[in-house]
């Protein structure tokens, strides 16, 4: 997993990198605790230079939005593309975050 | 059996009456019988005489000394561990029966007593024996010449040529006493199963009825089997030794005795391997279409890598257990061959895990005279979390029949239920459907599964059905949709798992969603009516490393 933290008007927005997969698990662990901070309202993550995703990085997306959640903020995924695009559509993700295309 | 006097059978009972059938039985096919009436007084017999009996046949629930203390004495006593103990049991729990092998159990009997098995059992261990005490011997005979080999080629035809071949090689390198018996059986299998032909069914028929040396023989005289070879390359390092064995012959699946399983521990035959896996070698690995087998032997002084985490953590005992305990979650095949005498239906399936333990599973249920459940689910990740996620599941559907004809209501309930089990991050992908063989159509339901898919086997022509849904156990709330793929005969139905589409070969390319259906359909066409789950995947897994990046379950289904 290779992936920024920038801070936009809304709040932060996590671009991941290349891939997200099993053995990401304890770095996207730690990520979460920093982008799940009391008075944040809204995660953007940005997919669009995120290139494969196996069902790990689908579960460590739910992580993130279970944690965002208690903490008062909602998850938008933006500009997913190719398999990591036919992934959440497979797994109807657009019914549990917001996706923008 | 060693020329001095008849094969003799240690008979072990407290009850009387099983004492005397097990004896009558064996006395009318020759063997001399000796008999005790608990384990203690088995012991005093043995102690006495320890080269006088070639086989203990054993009752598990004794009074004073029960069957497993007095197996547990036998295997710590080097005058006795070797001698075949056959363990005979009312309680035959999956636990009871992969507790005794552990223990050194050769082979299990239930009760009451099927009169034919006791025999080709017998027969079979004192086969077994006799062929242990010759290698053994053989060994000691041996001089050291060939501990000078580092790199070599092997071509034999007949089984004495293969034991003289096992024989030299195991005393060129470590461990040589345990390594003839794993090396003998593997050259054996090239030649009887593999250039011959014969398969361990036939085998344990032809064992049990004697005929066994004069159908070798027959077949090594007939032309069409014959002239076969099979080939032996050994490559020896500082550090290890490499001997690969490839026959002549058609390959087998192997990936059911690879381990000691407990619902083979009833069976006569086929267990060699997995004792060989288990006794002989470090590592051993079959190719192809099951007609090559790579094994390896490292010296001591270098120990053998630990290629997963959990072995490191548990001990290889704790996981063996946990592995026969997951395979037995799996249909076995008898459970395959009564669908398939009831429904018609050839069903096959392939389980290979990516490490120790998997995440996968798949399952087969009979629902009414034309309709049967089929259902295969992918817990995210893998290692230890996902295979005890695999239990969980189990017990679920286990307990959870209401539905089972609908299978968009069957996965709502099972999420809801999952929803409370599983915690935040887990969850599983799965596809439930329902074939009915009346109508001739799969109806199914699906939770980010990878999309089924309906072959003709006739020119490959494929449909292929939709796998998206919410995953289960993430939302309460997740609704499912009814789907459904016509199955006219000649028809192959097909579920996997995502590695199919995700593990990358040697080469790095992954086969993708394309690349599956294209994989399936020229199979089906190439396979026809023959076709299994192995033989389907079997381009697949010969362009692959192993272990597999993640787990792998393929389910076939043939009309």
């Amino acid at each position: 997993m290779r992936y920024d933290i920038r801070t936009s008007l809304s709040g932060p927005v996590l671009a991941l990198r290349d891939q997200l997969t099993f053995g990401d698990r304890n770095a996207f662990d730690e990520v979460v605790e920093e982008l799940a901070k009391p008075g944040t309202t809204a995660v953007t993550v940005d997919l669009e230079q995120l290139s494969y995703m196996d069902s790990a990085g689908l579960g460590m997306l739910l992580t993130l939005r279970d944690r965002a959640e208690r903490a008062g903020a909602v998850v938008k995924l933006v500009s997913p593309r190719g398999e990591v695009k036919d992934l959440l559509e497979l797994a109807c993700f657009d019914t549990l975050f917001t996706i923008e295309v | 059996m060693d020329g001095r006097r008849p094969i003799r059978v240690l008979v072990v009972d407290d009850e009387r009456l099983n004492r005397e059938v097990v004896a009558v039985n064996l006395r009318a096919a020759r063997y001399d019988i000796a008999t005790a009436e608990d384990g203690q007084e088995a012991w005093e017999a043995l102690a006495a005489d320890p080269d006088g009996f070639d086989v203990v046949v054993l009752d598990r629930r004794m009074p004073r000394m029960d069957g497993m203390q007095l197996l547990a004495k036998l295997k710590a006593d080097e005058r006795l561990r070797n001698i075949p103990v056959i363990m005979q049991t009312a309680y035959a729990s999956s636990e009871d029966v992969v507790e005794g092998i552990k223990a050194g159990v050769y082979y299990y009997l239930g009760k009451p007593l099927d009169r034919r098995l006791l025999l080709s059992v017998v027969a079979s261990a004192v086969e077994e024996r006799a062929r242990w005490r010759m290698l053994q011997e053989e060994l000691e005979k041996r001089s050291g010449y060939m501990s000078l080999l580092t790199r070599g080629t092997f071509r034999f035809r007949t089984l004495e040529e293969g034991n003289i071949l096992a024989v030299a090689l195991a005393k060129a390198c470590p461990r040589s006493r345990f390594l003839v018996v794993g090396l003998s059986e593997l050259l054996t299998n090239a030649v009887e199963h593999g250039n011959l032909g014969i398969t361990f069914d036939e085998k344990a028929r032809l064992i049990a009825e004697k005929g066994w040396s004069a159908e070798i023989e027959r077949r090594l005289a007939d032309p069409a089997f014959g002239a076969r070879m099979v080939t032996v390359e050994v490559e020896r390092s500082r550090h290890e030794a490499r001997i690969t064995i490839t026959d002549e012959g058609e390959g087998f699946d192997w990936r059911p005795y690879m381990e000691l399983e407990a619902s083979r521990a009833f069976a006569a035959h086929g267990r060699g391997i997995a004792m060989a896996r288990r006794l002989s070698f470090d590592s051993l690995e079959y190719r192809g279409r099951g007609n090559q087998v790579v094994c390896v032997v490292r010296d001591d002084s270098a120990p053998p890598a630990v290629a997963c985490s959990p072995a490191a953590v548990h001990g290889p005992e704790d996981l063996r257990l946990a592995r026969s305990m997951q395979a037995e979650l799996l249909p076995t095949r008898a459970r395959l061959e009564e669908m398939q005498a009831r429904y018609g239906l050839k069903v096959s399936g392939l389980f290979e895990t990516s490490c120790d333990l998997g995440g996968d599973l798949w399952g087969i249920e009979p629902i009414d005279g034309s309709r049967f459940a089929l259902w295969l689910a992918d817990f995210s990740g893998h290692g230890v979390g996902a295979a005890l996620n695999t239990f969980r599941l189990h017990t679920l559907i286990r307990n959870q029949s209401e539905a089972r004809g609908q299978p968009a209501a069957y996965l709502a309930e099972l999420n809801l239920r999952l929803t409370g089990l599983l915690p935040t991050g887990q969850y599983a992908a799965m596809l439930y459907g329902v074939v009915d063989v009346a109508e001739g159509l799969f109806t199914y339901a699906a939770a980010a599964a990878q999309h089924p898919l309906a072959v003709r086997l006739a020119d490959g022509g494929t449909e292929r059905g939709d796998g998206s849904g919410l995953p289960l156990g993430i939302t309460a709330k997740a609704a499912y949709a009814e789907r459904r793929l016509a199955l006219p005969p000649g028809t192959l139905l097909f579920l996997t798992s995502d590695a199919l589409a995700e593990n990358p070969g040697r080469d790095g390319s992954v086969l993708g969603r394309d690349g599956v259906t294209r994989l399936v359909a020229d199979g089906a066409r190439r396979l026809g009516a023959g076709l299994t789950a192995p033989a389907l995947l079997a381009p697949f897994l010969a362009a692959c490393d192993r272990p597999l990046r993640d787990d792998l379950t393929a389910v076939c289904c043939l009309r």
